[in-house]
């Protein structure tokens, strides 16, 4: 770990003067130069259209390309490689699963569960397919540690729902949720379960095979890889029920003036010239996670948490939101000041090269749960310092004085 | 752009005390705007002499310093004016009435009220 932040060419840069303390991972991560130069490569040496060249070079960018999908079969260990399909990122992938599997199985009056902490692409996506095909969408609450509610999550499940919607980690509260107990728990009530997994992509090692989920989605940008890629897993015998969302070129059999048929898996969900470099940056994003390895991963990050955690606890005025404690979480921490409002604190620490979030998250319902509108969000990840924290911890507290004479 | 002159204290003292702030029983009318970036909401409220004069106004909510300071700032500019000269106000103006650059990446704060406003004018 001891260099890792050399492999990150945009940390040596300042903001405003300052040191650049970039704390807004759970937004986008930084991409270290491994996989801007497989980018670069790519595109100087080997730019090509994949799955519909006879020419050497495009049948070597559709290896690459189709080498990727088997790299990300393997690293969250799906049964086929065809069960991975790649999208836009994970925001697509959530939308094409309520809008394709609601078609393919969902009639008026079927109840679909979303939880309080889902971001915005999980809630607003259902809620758009229910007012459309008139399903009852209910929400699972958290408790205040911030983790999914286990006992108001199995007394929804005896309303029999269909779908049930889970977040693996709230990008919000950092929490982790108990996902593999909450699909089993789902299974047995009847509901097919999609696993929102932006968030812990990066951080926790992924199994799809042993979380048993129906569906799981993730971004490459969020795990050091390219934005405009990302990954929508879906069991085989699912998404070969479920219709294609876009259509186009790649995805279709045969298109006459009649009638159109479509491709197998995985082209069924893949119209058009996919995000070709991005996939490729996608695989050499995985192999650097890979090269560290989680459990490298999350000892730093532990470190990082449990320090973040004290450091907080010093400041009076700081108030966490969910959980106080450095189990079962991530290093991302949302929390509101007293007398001071989040764009403010976020202007201030920003001037000092501090780089935060501030503002709701895309997660509006979380918020309300906790009778706030806004927070300002510190979201770590294994290339942050104990150092960077500190800065931090004294930029809050400067800020508050400020603020509160 | 250096922007750390928004938080000088003639502009943190109109946040901690803004002027105006409050909600009125009967206004002439009013509008409810929303920061959709944090979710902070400002009602901004006027109350209209026979001839279309403000005769008072009114701002509540929840905002950051600056969308504070600038609807205190706004609504004391307010008072008095015509609806043909409120509806004269340029954005530009609602800058200057804070005195400070506020960068890109606050002007939904900055113009939270002013959008209230426009809403009210029908503009």
């Amino acid at each position: 770990m001891q260099n890792i932040r050399a492999q990150f060419p945009i940390l040596k840069r300042k903001v405003n003067g300052k040191p650049l303390a970039y704390f807004d991972n759970a937004a986008t991560t930084q991409k270290p130069v491994s996989v801007i130069d497989a980018l670069t490569r790519f595109y100087r040496e080997a730019n090509a259209p994949v799955h519909r060249s006879v020419y050497s070079l495009g049948v070597e960018a559709t290896e690459r390309y189709e080498e990727v999908r088997t790299e990300v079969q393997k690293f969250i260990n799906a049964k086929h490689a065809e069960e991975i399909i790649f999208t836009g990122g994970a925001t697509e992938s959530l939308n094409i699963v309520a809008s394709s599997f609601s078609e393919a199985f969902l009639k008026a009056g079927d109840t679909v569960l979303v939880g309080d902490s889902d971001h915005h692409a999980v809630i607003v996506p259902w809620q758009a397919v229910a007012e459309k095909k008139k399903l009852k969408l209910t929400f699972i609450p958290v408790a205040d540690n911030g983790v999914i509610d286990l006992a108001a999550y199995k007394t929804l499940l005896k309303t029999k729902p269909k779908f049930v919607a889970l977040t693996y980690i709230s990008n919000v509260l950092g929490v982790i949720n108990p996902v593999k107990e909450m699909t089993a728990l789902a299974h047995k009530a009847g509901a097919a379960v999609m696993i929102d997994a932006a968030q812990s992509v990066a951080h926790t090692p992924i199994d799809v095979q042993k979380l048993n989920c129906d569906f799981l989605a993730f971004s490459g940008h969020k795990m050091y890889g390219p934005t405009g890629v990302g990954v929508l897993y879906g069991k085989k015998e699912l998404l070969e029920r479920m219709p294609p969302r876009t259509f186009g070129g790649n995805m279709i059999a045969e298109v006459t003036r009649e009638k159109t048929t479509y491709a197998p898996l995985p082209a069924k969900f893949e119209a058009g010239t996919p995000p070709i470099a991005e996939v490729i940056g996608l695989g050499e994003a995985i192999r650097f996670i890979q090269k560290i390895g989680f459990k490298a991963i999350q000892k730093t990050e532990g470190e990082l948490t449990a320090y973040a955690l004290k450091s907080f606890a010093k400041i009076p005025e700081l108030s966490l939101l969910g959980s106080k404690n450095a189990q079962n979480r991530i290093p991302v921490f949302s929390f509101i000041m007293c007398g001071v409002h989040p764009h403010d604190i976020a202007t201030l620490l920003d001037r000092e090269g501090i780089s935060v979030r501030a503002g709701h998250h895309c997660a509006e319902v979380l918020h309300r749960r906790f009778s706030i509108t806004a927070s300002v969000r510190a979201s770590l990840t294994f290339y942050n310092t104990k150092a960077e924290i500190d800065r931090l911890r004294e930029a809050l507290i400067r800020t508050v004085k400020k603020f509160n004479g | 752009m250096d922007n750390s002159d928004i938080y000088r204290e003639e502009i943190l003292s109109q946040y901690r005390n803004p002027q105006n702030f409050g909600v009125m029983k009967r206004p002439s009318r009013e509008s409810y705007k929303v920061n959709p970036l944090c979710g902070d909401g400002i009602r901004l409220q006027i109350l209209l002499t026979p001839k279309g004069v403000v005769k008072k106004v009114r701002f509540s909510g929840t905002g950051c310093a600056i969308s504070i300071a600038a609807a205190s700032l706004l609504t004391s500019w307010m008072e008095g004016k015509s609806l043909a000269q409120l509806k004269r106000l340029k954005p530009e103006s609602v800058q200057k009435l804070l005195g400070v650059e506020v960068g890109p990446a606050r002007h939904k704060c900055l113009f939270l009220s002013f959008e209230a406003l426009r809403d009210i004018l029908g503009v």
